[in-house]
């Protein structure tokens, strides 16, 4: 590694800036002789450029930063010589050098990029180390010592809570009578819930590549999912108003949340690094730095009451959600909406009363992943049903059937629901997995196997798609039809893996009356289109197909009016398709490409900026009520599993899935969508174990000691049905958004390992503490529930 | 040192530390096709082919590489283009960073096993970790693959 990064050459077939619209299963077949690269090729052989590939500029320095290594303590002093001597090149960079506001905290302003004294988790960058190389700026990093006071740290939230270390206050959503409605249900059950947090792994590590133009001002790519915050927080740290930083988004590596609020920090160091020395910097972290430096998911521990009548009608439930936050503000308070808004997850409850409380701890600030909160909602509402359905002697789904969401119930928080496809979903998921018969066969397979035990489990889901806070809900387009008549597209969303572009490829494609060949969806710049919000909460295709198919109207509308004065007809009667202009449902003998160039010889506007707001969303936030919503995505999901008594392993047989992508704009990308999600939320429920030792020292930090779902660890068998599309106006085309709602479906491999378990014990266990590692089954197994 | 190895058929005569790896070695010089994953070995994003056979470049010493001849996903890119049409129709180009890691197993395993059961390819790919796709439509588009060279 002593060679300089910047020997990189390009790649000869690097014709692709990582964001082209190929071919689609709806869409056409390529056009014979096109010479558009269709995305998979460049990602498949290698030629995509993620942060770490791209050409740097002459001379671009590599940065590296030194993490703190304990959970909280203070700087006295730094000792610097022996970094320094290391190398000429080497330059280090700490919170004093910051020309502006050494703050990045979006919510509230508790993150300072570098600590002026105090550091708060085991893992935080305390200084910043530039070098001619990467190796000689890791090294130099490794050789400043610093001498500190070490500070008591807390790492448990519910200790927190109790010291009254909370981020905001509590926040509660309070509906109908609690108390009166549990002293009139039969059964009333009591218990604590406990989900522990989840590294991204996003395959590509957190990084970026800043450089001073001109000598003032900042252009910085960056892996983010947010380049507007990215903009804001480089302009607040070096001190400059927004228009003099640009920052680029390419193709992501994978982000999952993870590079929704903190990619900042990478970038504005490297920013400052850059600034500072006035030559180019990239700063990429490693996968050790990455796994310990950035936050995960958030690790909850909750406590559920849940009551019903003697027909397993569901009369109340409370719930304390205690948010282990981390040790900044970060997404906590959004992430926290979240989780209070899918309480009762798809179920109606007439009585509630939920608690939210962001508790501060010394260890990495938890953040935005998948889900957003809500699966952690979910799998305590799913465990209160559970521990129900056993003191009650009943099939926990016999309860779930009752109690679901139906058409024109009123949610909790005042939402009345419609379109509601709850129950068409289980239903359909229980007919098409023949419900009852794998029952029995389970049951079957139990009193005649010995060394092996069965499980069955099922999950319901209702999951409600819009920001939690309102003014997110917006999206930006900017259209150009070129004189040739293909088509750029540039919009807020951030390429990372969901095919976002392709989805907004079609949208405009389908909107302009083109194929799919003529449009390319390019990279997010703050360039192009400004103040975009994150591309996050499953609502990249809805907040900026919407803008796109905007903007694409505006030019169509245009476009017919020259039509009408070409063909000397009315525009009502013309109409743009497949690139062929029809009248009155004929083709005329005019084509896409001859009407362009006649309305660019007369001088009409090719271009336009498309701009959309959710429509219909309010919420408020003292009474705790509104429409925080535009629509729900539904689902269900039924999990076969089979654990082994002799080893204590377990494996997962079979998960049949029913769900909802509405009109889907690309039926093979949301499958993939749905696919990705069940894996992610399996190895969350059952795999994935984020440890820290009892001084918050990060023990999960390699691949090799967090295991993330392989090929062999997942289901042999995946059968997923969609429901028929059904009406959503909000959307382009009637689509729905997919990313986060089936992550939910991987908790009911959670209750089909607990099932099994439950069968070779013969008794009833409420346990529910996930990841439901094999560790933990074996201890179950030996009756250790702790 | 320099070390020499033959990286897609071309001669390349490389200035390393002993303790580079390959990984390093192939991306400082200009095979940034190789992608780089976790540096623990685990996730097979930097899987090149030596003498034909998957390794993991971010735990292979670049000195063992001398006199060898290293494949990397640029060196059988005509195959993958093909294979990367399977991938496109199955939803399974995703973010792509584990792509040419994963392609260049698949066209490894193509060439060793002769019509692979459904648990030998999983078993052939255990190594090779992707976080979009939960593996499924990974798995649709080599069967399709591998039964397309059979039609």
């Amino acid at each position: 590694m002593n060679h300089a990064a910047h020997h990189r050459k390009s790649m000869e077939s690097a014709t692709s800036d990582g964001s082209a619209a190929p071919a689609s299963t709806k869409a056409a077949a390529m056009a014979a002789g096109s010479g558009v690269v269709p995305e998979s090729v460049p990602n498949v052989t290698g030629a995509t450029q993620y942060i770490d590939d791209i050409p740097l500029p002459a001379g671009c320095l590599q940065a590296a930063v030194r993490l703190s290594d304990s959970a909280r303590g203070r700087i006295l002093a730094l000792h610097t010589e022996a970094a320094l001597a290391l190398d000429p090149s080497v330059r280090i960079i700490t919170a004093k050098d910051i020309p502006g506001t050494n703050q990045i905290g979006t919510n509230k302003a508790d993150e300072p990029l570098l600590p002026e004294e105090e550091w708060e988790y085991w893992g935080q960058p305390l200084v910043l180390v530039v070098a001619a190389t990467r190796s000689l700026a890791r090294r130099a990093a490794s050789l400043i010592t610093i001498a500190s006071e070490e500070l008591p740290a807390v790492l448990d939230p519910r200790e927190a809570a109790a010291k009254g270390d909370l981020i905001f206050p509590p926040r509660t959503i309070a509906y109908g009578n609690v108390e009166d409605a549990f002293a009139r249900c039969d059964y009333v059950v009591e218990g604590r819930v406990d989900s522990g947090g989840q590294e991204h792994v996003y395959l590509e590590t957190q990084g970026a590549i800043a450089e001073v133009i001109d000598g003032r001002r900042v252009r910085v790519i960056s892996s983010t999912q947010g380049p507007t915050g990215v903009q804001r927080a480089v302009a607040t740290v070096l001190g400059l108003p927004m228009n003099m930083v640009e920052v680029e988004a390419r193709r992501l590596g994978g982000a999952f949340g993870g590079k929704e609020d903190q990619a900042a920090n990478w970038a504005s160091l490297a920013a400052l690094a850059a600034w500072i020395t006035g030559r180019p910097v990239e700063l990429y972290l490693n996968r050790k730095e990455d796994m310990r430096a950035t936050g995960k998911r958030h690790p909850y521990s909750s406590d559920f009451r849940i009551g019903a009548d003697r027909n397993g009608m569901i009369l109340a439930f409370e719930a304390t959600y205690y948010q282990n936050s981390g040790c900044t503000c970060d997404l906590s308070p959004a992430i926290l909406g979240r989780t209070v808004l899918h309480a009762t997850g798809a179920y109606k409850v007439p009585n509630v009363r939920v608690t939210g409380l962001m508790c501060r701890t010394n260890l990495p600030s938890f953040t935005a992943f998948r889900g957003f909160g809500a699966p952690q909602a979910f799998f305590v509402i799913e465990s209160a049903i559970d521990a129900l359905a056993q003191r009650m002697g009943v099939d926990p789904v016999e309860i779930k059937r009752r109690n679901l969401y139906r058409e024109g119930d009123e949610t909790y928080y005042g939402m009345k629901l419609e379109r509601v496809r709850a129950s068409e979903a289980v239903e359909r998921l229980l007919d098409k997995a023949h419900y009852l018969q794998a029952r029995q066969r389970v049951n079957d397979f139990n009193a005649t196997h010995r060394l092996e035990k069965k499980g069955l489990a099922m999950i319901p889901v209702a999951f409600g798609i819009s920001f939690t806070k309102l003014m997110m809900n917006q999206g930006g387009a900017l259209v150009h039809v070129y004189s040739d008549g293909s088509v750029l597209v540039s919009t807020g969303a951030i390429e990372m893996g969901q095919q976002v572009a392709r989805k907004v490829a079609l949208v405009a494609a389908r909107t302009l009356g083109v194929p799919i060949e003529k449009v390319h969806v390019q990279r997010t710049t703050t360039l192009t289109v400004a103040n975009t919000v994150p591309t996050a909460a499953s609502t990249g295709s809805d907040l900026n197909g919407q803008a796109a198919r905007i903007a694409c109207t505006e030019i169509r509308s245009r476009l017919l009016a020259k039509a009408a004065e070409m063909l000397d007809a009315s525009p009502e009667e013309l109409d743009i398709a497949n690139g062929m202009i029809y009248r009155r449902g004929q083709p005329t003998s005019l084509r896409w490409e001859s009407l362009i160039e006649a309305a660019h010889q007369a001088r009409i506007d090719l271009s336009a900026h498309g701009f959309f707001a959710t429509p219909f969303l309010q919420y408020d936030m003292k009474a705790e009520r509104g429409k925080p919503f535009a629509y729900h995505v539904y689902g269900a999901a039924l999990v076969e599993a089979t654990i082994d008594l002799l080893r204590h392993t377990y494996r997962l047989d079979r998960v049949t899935i029913v769900h909802d992508i509405g009109d889907s704009i690309d039926v093979s990308v949301d499958r993939g969508q749905v696919e990705g999600a069940l894996a992610q939320g399996l190895g969350w429920a059952l795999l994935e174990d984020l440890r820290f030792d009892g001084k918050g020292k990060p023990l999960s930090d390699t691949l090799s000691t967090y295991k993330v779902p392989d090929n062999e660890f997942m289901p042999g068998e995946i059968d997923i049905e969609f429901l028929p599309p059904v009406e959503n106006p909000t959307t382009p085309y009637n689509s729905k958004a997919v990313g986060e709602p089936p992550l939910q479906y991987g908790i009911a491999g959670y209750f089909a390992v607990l099932d099994a378990v439950r069968a070779a014990r013969g008794t009833g266990i409420e346990y529910y503490n996930l990841p439901l590692i094999p560790e933990k089954v074996s201890q179950l197994l030996a009756g250790k529930e702790g | 040192m320099i070390v020499t190895i033959t990286i897609n058929g071309k001669k390349e005569s490389l200035q390393i530390e002993p303790g580079d790896m390959l990984v390093d070695t192939l991306r400082n010089a200009g095979h940034v096709e190789v992608k780089k994953g976790c540096d623990t070995g685990n996730c097979g994003v930097c899987t090149v082919l030596l003498d034909g056979k998957p390794i993991r470049s971010c735990s292979f010493l670049a000195v063992r590489a001398e006199g060898h001849e290293i494949t990397t996903i640029q060196g059988v890119a005509e195959e993958a283009r093909r294979f990367a049409d399977f991938l496109n129709r199955e939803g399974a180009d995703q973010c792509g960073f584990c792509a040419p890691g994963f392609a260049l197993t698949v066209i490894a395993m193509k060439r060793e096993l002769k019509n692979p059961t459904e648990e030998e390819i999983r078993h052939y790919l255990a190594g090779n970790l992707c976080r979009c796709t939960g593996y499924e439509s990974q798995h649709r588009a080599i069967r399709n693959y591998l039964e397309a060279d059979h039609a």
